[in-house]
């Protein structure tokens, strides 16, 4: 065993070893106690909690993935400094500033929780398009125009596969930060699992602290897996071979 | 090098100095809620206490079970609070509605369990308060919590409500108040929400009925009613000051210090001073600097 893995075995048993302690006392100490005795509510804001992440990331998908790819025909090209400073607007301004600001004009609830939402998760989307589609190999596209193919042929077989990893790990990551950050909902009365972890936070009871912030995190890794199994049917088998050799 | 040490040299003085500096053993930290009222009461006792040679530091933005929690861990030493809050809340107590007897229970108990203090109980009683805009009320015939129930218990989809995460949990809070009066708001229709948002949501009419602390300058501004608390739920919620024991037999001076503020602290003065705050946007330092200028509690 070479001295890195033996490194990440540790690292990995800790890790697990630390992941089965915290479960069993929270197990013990009924921290998810809400989650059985409301199971109602706790479905309730499941549901709000996803709703807010599905309908705020696939606006987002649908602007940021064709926009990129609009930024990267040659005609366009120069658009795309402005375009991009916009979507970084949306990323650096704190999001619980942005979720007040979005409160201003569209009131109180979920419609100005989606606003911020969405502003939120176009950045690491576009920059991810953007990029992979930059990524694509100069001499593959030359040999596709060599062949007779169209501009449009070459983005949709050539551009959009080989870019395809890069923009779905763009995705991942837009939508891991916005299930965490849709946890501030609440604050604006958006609802979703944010409204147990503030309750938690206000009455000090960590029971619901814990079942808010658990869920979130779950959430959070089982649509990273989702979009991972995405990866590895969206991504050429070529492609994916052709990573693991280099890596 | 030498310069590197004299510099060193220079920061360590400067901290010991610090330290030392003033009357450096007469230090507190005072802690304060998340609203107007309590950003205010902060104030004002710093600004006393300063007049009288502490050292204050503020800790302001606490939930108030994040407060009580820092006051038994001795993280605060001071703050202001609600009777009812702490017989009802902190010590899981029935609620009582006469102020005194409420008073006499809380530091009978507080002393003896938790090394904390209850001084100054004042006259300013800011009770939690359901609103409803003054024209949608009249127009459905509603002015008490009964009203409200029979209203919802008729039409039990009809009304829509806002509340934060405390008062939609607390004993004697909303559940507290439907076990009382006998009716429910379905799940559906309760929006919770960060705290002082609630009465922009009952103004922008997004919701029918919103949660509100009673002495709040804003239920008059934005044109709602309280609605009357007709069966007495909510229990006696007069302000006092709250310390540590240490603090108070360190500083027995403290309660003389806020004697004349107490006396003087009424719903209505606290109802003003939060209207000039909320609604003229004027800063908490001017408005308790203000209104101790003007009773001559502290000097220009």
């Amino acid at each position: 065993m070479s001295r890195n893995k033996r490194i990440s075995l540790i690292v990995k048993i800790f890790f697990w070893a630390g992941l089965i302690i915290f479960f069993s006392w929270a197990f013990m100490n009924d921290m998810f106690l809400p989650i059985y005795e409301e199971t109602g509510a706790f479905f309730n804001l499941m549901g709000e909690h996803m709703l807010l992440v599905l309908i705020s990331g696939s606006l987002a998908i649908l602007t940021s993935v064709p926009l990129g790819i609009f930024l990267t025909r040659p005609r366009f090209r120069k658009a795309e400094f402005f375009a991009v400073n916009v979507a970084n607007l949306g990323q650096t301004i704190p999001s619980l500033a942005i979720l007040a600001l979005a409160m201003g004009f569209l009131g109180i609830g979920m419609k100005a929780a989606l606003v911020a939402l969405f502003a939120y998760s176009l950045l690491p989307i576009l920059q991810n398009t953007i990029a992979g589609i930059d990524s694509v190999d100069e001499d593959t596209k030359d040999a596709a125009r060599g062949m007779g193919l169209t501009n449009t042929q070459i983005l949709w077989r050539i551009e959009l596969p080989n870019a395809a990893y890069s923009i779905i790990a763009g995705v991942r990551t837009a939508l891991v930060m916005n299930i965490g950050t849709a946890a501030l909902a609440y604050l604006i009365g958006g609802g979703g699992f944010g409204v147990w972890i503030f309750t938690g936070i206000q009455l000090f009871d960590n029971a619901y602290l814990i079942s808010g912030a658990v869920s979130v995190s779950l959430l959070a890794i089982a649509v990273d897996y989702l979009f991972r199994g995405m990866q590895f049917v969206l991504v050429p088998k070529g492609l994916r071979l052709a990573r693991q050799a280099v890596s | 090098m030498r310069k590197v040490s004299l510099f060193i040299i220079s920061i360590v003085l400067l901290l010991v100095l610090s330290a030392c500096g003033g009357d450096g053993n007469k230090e507190i930290t005072i802690g304060s809620k998340t609203f107007t009222e309590h950003y205010l009461l902060a104030k004002m006792s710093t600004l006393l206490l300063e007049q009288e040679g502490f050292e204050v530091n503020e800790t302001s933005n606490l939930g108030s079970t994040a407060l009580r929690k820092a006051l038994e861990n001795k993280q605060v030493d001071l703050t202001w609070d609600y009777v009812g809050t702490g017989l009802v809340t902190y010590l899981g107590e029935d609620p009582m509605s006469d102020p005194q007897a409420a008073f006499d229970k809380l530091n009978d108990i507080d002393q003896e369990q938790h090394d904390i203090v209850w001084t100054n109980l004042s006259e300013l009683v800011n009770t939690y308060t359901l609103m409803m805009r003054e024209d949608h009320a009249k127009e459905l015939g509603i002015s008490s919590l009964s009203d409200l129930a029979d209203y919802v218990n008729e039409n039990p989809n009809d009304l829509s409500v806002a509340t934060n995460a405390e008062f939609y949990n607390r004993p004697d809070g909303l559940p507290g108040v439907e076990e009382t009066y006998g009716f429910e708001f379905p799940d559906a229709n309760v929006n919770e929400m960060d705290t002082g948002l609630t009465y922009n949501a009952l103004r922008d009419e997004e919701v029918d009925v919103a949660m509100g602390l009673s002495t709040d300058g804003r239920i008059e501004a934005f044109g709602f009613i309280n609605l009357e608390d007709d069966q007495k739920f909510f229990p006696a919620y007069n302000a006092t000051a709250v310390m540590t024991t240490e603090t108070y037999e360190a500083y027995p001076e403290i309660e003389e210090i806020f004697e004349p503020l107490s006396d003087i602290l009424t719903s209505e003065t606290m109802i003003k001073l939060n209207y000039l705050v909320d609604i003229e946007e004027r800063s908490v330092d001017e408005v308790a600097r203000e209104f101790l200028v003007e009773n001559d509690l502290i000097e220009e």
